[in-house]
């Protein structure tokens, strides 16, 4: 089942592209990553697609439209910064979320638990820490165990304790099979939660799959030979091979998918040339996604 | 909409700014009258302050003292309820969590009438408690003489929150709607009444201001100079009651309309 499925959506801000036209689809399941640098348009989108701020152009649709137009009691979402009444406690905070989700039963302790604010619950959220806060936001997202989860950058402004504990539980939740959608501007997040990203810069849509396709759809090739001349023309004659460039010692190759590294070794074999250096080695999704994102700059 | 309402309450019933406007509304609706008896004499044609408590002129005055306490306290209050959720970002939140932009708009004026509703009961009781304690003679038709001060009031109430939340849902910052609400009430809306429209037009229609038809609910009550006016101009000082409850009521619906467009057509 489509989860979310997004066309042509786009926002302007005087004559910035916040998001351009941006199309895409997440089935039941996926742990999404949406990716991007900071101003990519990550939180604009999901702001669209959650009801607070208005498209100017395009449409999407939640769960096929199981749920109507108000699809959002059955997403849980923390968007950017954590908002709650001052004023009030943990526990009267998610009391309101609860009521605003028509949640039956909510079990307050076990999420308050969950996210180790048990102690501090009667206590006013504007005397919360930035990580208790955070923490906050996402028993707010759990509540009345919801269909789909929305992260924006849930790991921001944490320490690493605090980074690896969310981490851990998104983890989990996802396990749990829960669709999650997270949008992050931290690569090794994304390559660690996700099964599947969007990278997106200015707002456009620049490639999405899944992490395991984005990451083996290249691969690199180092090789170094001592007849450099007669290697460079091997290189240059083999169609498989894209491209090649001069490294300091070795030469550089990104090759179509599929192609062996022994077949080069053999056909070098044959033509005489004996390598001195082969490896191969898949792109990082960091290489690729700085790539993306420079081609889009050219 | 009582769940609508519920959510309301469990915004408002441990803010402490609620908590200390209630508690002054209760406090100052009777104490500001009862200070008239401190002073022992007064001038003609009222002469001793018993007059303010008997019926049926206890309306009246409780009616003007209420009207300030309205203007300052449940204004204030609508305008603050409204530029919080904002200034916390709890409005985004809400909608994020599942209410939509027409619930929003639902909840905050079915909170204000709840609130009106309430500060009206009190007013009624207020009133009829000093009435039947001040009067000597109880007669019917004198204790409900000016019983339209009830409904006028409940008016009076929504006519000021519902331009306290307009004001408050247009600027959203909290410091900036109260000041733009207090200097329209107490300076601008004068300032266009009397500066500019009575100087272009010298005609009634000077008193059709929204702010002036609000007040008009509850008038102030020993207006000799308003006798003086009416002798200059060819007509009154104040707007009838009538008039001054449709007038307000006309504004109510276009307050109300307004915010909800500015709640439904902006971002949050």
């Amino acid at each position: 089942m489509s989860i979310l499925s997004i066309s042509s959506l786009s926002k302007n801000y005087g004559r910035i592209h916040a998001v351009d036209s941006l199309s895409m689809n997440i089935e039941e399941g996926n742990v999404f990553g949406l990716l991007g640098p900071n101003g990519s348009g990550k939180t604009t989108t999901l702001g669209m697609i959650l009801g607070v701020i208005l498209p100017d152009a395009g449409q999407f649709q939640w769960f096929d439209g199981r749920y109507g137009g108000n699809p959002r009691r059955r997403i849980g979402t923390l968007l950017e910064t954590p908002n709650f009444y001052p004023y009030l406690g943990a526990l009267n905070n998610l009391k309101i979320t609860a009521h605003i989700k028509k949640a039956v039963n909510p079990d307050y302790n076990g999420l308050l638990e969950l996210v180790k604010l048990r102690g501090r619950e009667n206590d006013p959220f504007r005397t919360y820490s930035f990580g208790m806060k955070q923490r906050l936001a996402i028993a707010a997202a759990l509540l009345d165990d919801p269909d789909v989860l929305i992260f924006d950058e849930p790991t921001n402004g944490l320490d690493p304790q605090g980074i690896a504990e969310v981490r851990e539980t998104i983890l989990q939740v996802a396990a749990r099979g829960k669709t999650i959608l997270m949008a992050s501007h931290i690569l090794d997040e994304v390559e660690k939660i996700c099964s599947h990203v969007a990278i997106i810069k200015k707002g456009r849509l620049l490639a999405s799959g899944e992490v395991t396709n984005i990451l083996s759809n290249d691969q690199w090739i180092e090789v170094s030979a001592a007849e450099t001349d007669k290697l460079k023309a091997l290189l240059e004659s083999i169609p498989d091979i894209l491209s090649v460039s001069e490294k300091e010692d070795f030469w550089l190759l990104t090759t179509k998918p599929g192609f062996e590294p022994a077949t080069l070794n053999r056909m070098a074999f044959q033509n005489g040339i004996t390598l001195t250096h082969l490896t191969s080695r898949q792109k990082s999704l960091e290489s690729k996604f700085l790539e993306i994102t420079r081609e889009d700059l050219s | 909409m009582l769940y609508l309402l519920q959510l309301e309450w469990l915004k408002q019933k441990q803010h402490k700014s609620f908590l200390l406007l209630a508690s002054l509304f209760l406090f100052l609706l009777p104490s500001s009258l009862l200070i008239a008896k401190s002073i022992r004499t007064w001038p003609p044609p009222i002469n001793t302050p018993q007059t303010f408590f008997q019926f049926p002129d206890v309306f009246m005055y409780l009616g003007y003292v209420g009207n300030w306490l309205c203007f300052f306290l449940l204004g204030f209050h609508a305008v603050s309820i409204v530029t919080q959720e904002f200034s916390n970002r709890t409005f985004r939140q809400n909608i994020i969590a599942g209410l939509t932009r027409a619930d929003l708009f639902k909840s905050k004026v079915a909170y204000l009438f709840v609130v009106a509703f309430f500060a009206t009961l009190y007013f009624g009781l207020v009133a009829f408690l000093f009435g039947i304690t001040h009067t000597d003679a109880i007669y019917a038709s004198v204790a409900f003489k000016n019983i339209d001060y009830i409904p006028r009031f409940f008016l009076m109430c929504l006519g000021y929150m519902s331009f306290g939340l307009l004001l408050g849902t247009w600027i959203r910052r909290t410091g900036t709607a109260l000041f733009l609400y207090f200097s329209y009430v107490l300076f601008i809306e004068l300032i266009l009444r009397w500066g500019v429209h009575m100087n272009v037009f010298k005609h009634r229609s000077m008193h059709f201001y929204p702010m002036n038809a609000i007040e008009d609910l509850a008038p102030i009550p020993f207006a000799e100079f308003a006798k003086g006016f009416e002798k200059e101009m060819d007509f009154g000082f104040f707007l009838s009651p009538q008039e001054a409850m449709i007038t307000t009521s006309v504004y109510i619906i276009l307050f109300l309309a307004g915010t909800y467009l500015l709640m439904a057509k902006r971002d949050l």
